[in-house]
């Protein structure tokens, strides 16, 4: 209106030097610059109070809003339109240039806030990132919501005041759908819930005031940045722990293997001089001797028990790496019967059925284990002369094999807990033994997918029977007989 | 004594350099010891040796970088002296080219045995390879293909006859299951080792007297096996 009157009053002065057209551009530039200033609504009301002025100040006659030619009338028709046109069109490139300004806002303040969650090393520095976003757009507040170890949500770090019970259950909803939920909360607040990408399963609920209009594809790309980037930094999480714990698990077994060696030294020699005693070139007096053979046998009894302790650790620190191979029973059998030696002698043993067995997927140097300490345990809680007896069956998906042995058998009342660390059958017996060989077997058949279990046979005698899953073993191809190059005898 | 052998001791231990160094020398050996890899290196490289008993945790390095040297200029056998559990560690001392372990503790009866099978070994009696070996109550006659035992012949397949051969061939030696592998069915099947294992345990069910426990094709568990006549 204050530029309508300016234009009049600047034009006025000169109506009789410039003519009437030349007025009615004055009055058309006016209403262009009231629309680049002031928008729509105000140009449009300069177009008509332009005609208005126009018409009272200029036609003739002057000072009033008779019209004394019919040709005026169409000059104020012509004016208006032009005015409201050229208006709206000047309008209309304005709200365009303010939508562009504000658009290239955002997305600087989006592309920061992308820069800021790459270089964030913690999940609580993304929740902030983005509470300081949100900030600065709308005044809005937000709550980052991860998934916790119940399945539930909860915010990581300290939670922040900015979510109540009513917020969690739209994080929940949108979690759930899987696609953003909104509610409208206490006075002029509204919750917008939207669900994270990526395999965390995340949500981000923001706070925005009412009076924010339409927020949802920059909230979405909001949303999208902070999936990721929690995302990122849960893969690195996972990263750092699976290195944690290669290295403990190397720290570990160099401990236990400088452990081994540095018991195993002493242990050696001290074997290795009574035997040199024993069985030396020079002959000993009998009792030195008797002596000597005594302990070398001392020595290898707490060799055995180094042995044991150390296998138990080993098996009870972290994780077991199984070295699993397809192979025969048969073989790993021969070998713990080897390894024995005299320790079986005086008790004949029976085996059946093992030979006939399909192959079986395990770490040999492990069964071996398993098979020395029941053949060990069979012969030194049987009877002298008693035979022990080893059958293996092949049942749909397992194989089972058991060691038994003549004498009482287990106490009825321990047949569980005889698997337990530093339980023995009968605590106060002649028998020299830890309690270790029968927790060793258990941990090396459970990690192989098998189970172990004690029984007494109804006509005396203990048993362990332990399973193997039978898998399914790789393919033998038989060999083509020897054609022309016969190996048969003559 | 000029022919007798000459046998390097390589253990940072001194109790046990000792005891079987006092071993070798009852049996007529020559003994120079060495306490370290460096030192073991050198005092090989100083004189003929014919056979070296090596620790293979040793201060400066493992044993399989001294057999990988060693290897370089001599083919004189070597035995391993190594804990129970290290089964990863013999296989590569032993496919590095050492020829048997022995686990500690060992008794001196063990490792005078050892010790006499490497030098028959070293020795080179040639005939190991070539003519009629007979063990148990199997004979072997390499050169007309038979095989025959208490007298009664015994059909092989190829691949077992083979493998024979290369066990027979090796004795007293430990040889890997890769090292076996490679030989019998060639470079290419080193990862199928239950082959082998299958065609271990139907040799020893045709020429063992009781395939559970066998006295000649012994499983060295986790590494590999040794023939032993």
């Amino acid at each position: 209106m204050l530029a309508c009157a300016l234009a009049a009053g600047l034009a006025l002065p000169f109506h009789a030097v410039i003519d009437l057209s030349a007025t009615v551009m004055l009055f058309l530039l006016t209403v262009v610059v009231v629309a680049v200033l002031a928008g729509r609504g105000p140009a449009v009301l300069a177009s008509l109070c332009n005609v208005a002025l126009f018409d009272f100040l200029f036609v003739p006659p002057r000072f009033s809003f008779a019209v004394s030619h019919a040709q005026h009338l169409a000059t104020f028709a012509v004016m208006l339109a032009v005015s409201l046109i050229v208006g709206q069109l000047t309008a209309g490139l304005r709200r365009q240039a303010q939508d562009a300004e504000r658009r290239e806002l955002a997305t600087r303040a989006l592309y920061d806030l992308a820069r800021t969650l790459a270089g964030a090393a913690a999940v609580a520095q993304v929740g902030a990132a983005v509470a300081a976003f949100l900030r600065g757009q709308w005044g809005g507040r937000s709550g980052l919501l991860l998934p916790d170890a119940d399945g539930g949500l909860a915010a990581p770090g300290p939670a922040e005041a900015a979510l109540d019970p009513a917020d969690l259950a739209s994080a929940r909803e949108a979690r759930d759908g899987g696609r953003p939920v909104v509610r409208v909360v206490a006075e002029g607040w509204r919750c917008h819930c939207l669900p994270l990408s990526g395999t965390l399963r995340g949500v981000l609920c923001v706070r925005l005031p009412e009076a924010v209009g339409e927020a949802g594809p920059l909230l979405e790309a909001v949303a999208s940045l902070v999936g990721t980037a929690v995302e990122r930094l849960h893969f690195v999480e996972l990263a750092q722990a699976a290195r944690l714990e290669a290295e403990s698990e190397r720290l570990r077994s160099s401990i236990l293997s400088a452990l081994s060696h540095d018991v195993r030294t002493p242990l050696t020699a001290l074997y290795g001089m009574a035997d040199a005693l024993a069985v030396g070139a020079t002959m000993l007096p009998a009792p030195a001797r008797e002596t000597a053979i005594a302990i070398r046998g001392q020595a290898l009894r707490v060799n055995e028990m180094v042995d044991k302790l150390l296998d138990m650790a080993r098996l009870q620190a972290g994780r077991l790496a199984l070295r699993r191979e397809w192979q025969p029973v048969e073989e790993v059998v021969g070998a713990s019967l080897n390894l024995l030696g005299a320790a079986l002698d005086g008790h004949p043993l029976r085996v059946e059925g093992i030979a006939e067995l399909p192959l079986l997927e395990f770490d040999a140097v492990l069964m071996e284990r398993v098979f020395c300490n029941l053949f060990e345990n069979a012969a030194k809680y049987s009877p002298p002369g008693a035979t022990i007896r080893l059958a293996g069956a092949a049942a749909a998906d397992v194989v089972e094999l058991r060691v038994c042995s003549g004498g009482d058998g287990f106490p009825p009342d321990k047949l569980r807990r005889v698997f337990e660390l530093f339980e023995r059958g009968s605590t106060e017996t002649a028998v020299p033994g830890m309690g270790v060989g029968l927790a060793i077997c258990r941990s090396i058949v459970e990690a192989h997918g098998g189970t172990i279990r004690a029984f007494n046979l109804p006509d005396g005698g203990g048993c362990v029977a332990f399973t193997l899953p039978r898998g399914c073993p790789p393919p033998i191809e038989s060999e083509a007989p020897a054609a022309g190059d016969d190996m048969e005898g003559p | 004594m000029t022919n007798a052998p000459q046998i390097l001791v390589v253990e940072d231990e001194s109790q046990i350099r000792r005891f079987v160094r006092a071993a070798l020398e009852g049996e007529g050996c020559r003994v120079a010891e060495a306490a370290s890899c460096r030192q073991g290196l050198l005092e090989a490289g100083a004189r003929r040796t014919d056979l070296v008993v090596l620790d293979l945790a040793l201060p400066d390095g493992d044993g399989v970088a001294f057999v990988r040297d060693f290897r370089a200029w001599s083919s004189a056998p070597v035995l391993v002296l190594s804990a129970r559990s290290t089964e990863h560690d013999k296989i590569g001392v032993l496919d590095a080219g050492a020829d048997d372990y022995l686990t500690k503790p060992f008794s001196v009866g063990e490792l005078l045995a050892r010790v006499r099978a490497l030098l028959r070994r070293g020795r080179g009696d040639a005939d190991l390879a070539s003519a009629c070996v007979a063990f148990g109550d199997v004979e072997v006659d390499f050169a007309r293909r038979q095989v025959s035992r208490r007298g009664e012949p015994v059909r092989l397949t190829p691949i077992e006859y083979r493998l024979l051969g290369v066990l027979v061939a090796n004795a007293g030696k430990v040889m890997t299951h890769r090292q076996l592998l490679r030989e019998v069915w060639g470079p290419a099947a080193s990862e199928s080792s239950h082959y082998l294992r299958v065609y271990v345990g139907h040799l020893r069910h045709k020429l063992e007297d009781d395939p559970t426990r066998p006295r000649h094709v012994l499983t060295e568990t986790g590494v590999g096996y040794r023939f032993q006549l």
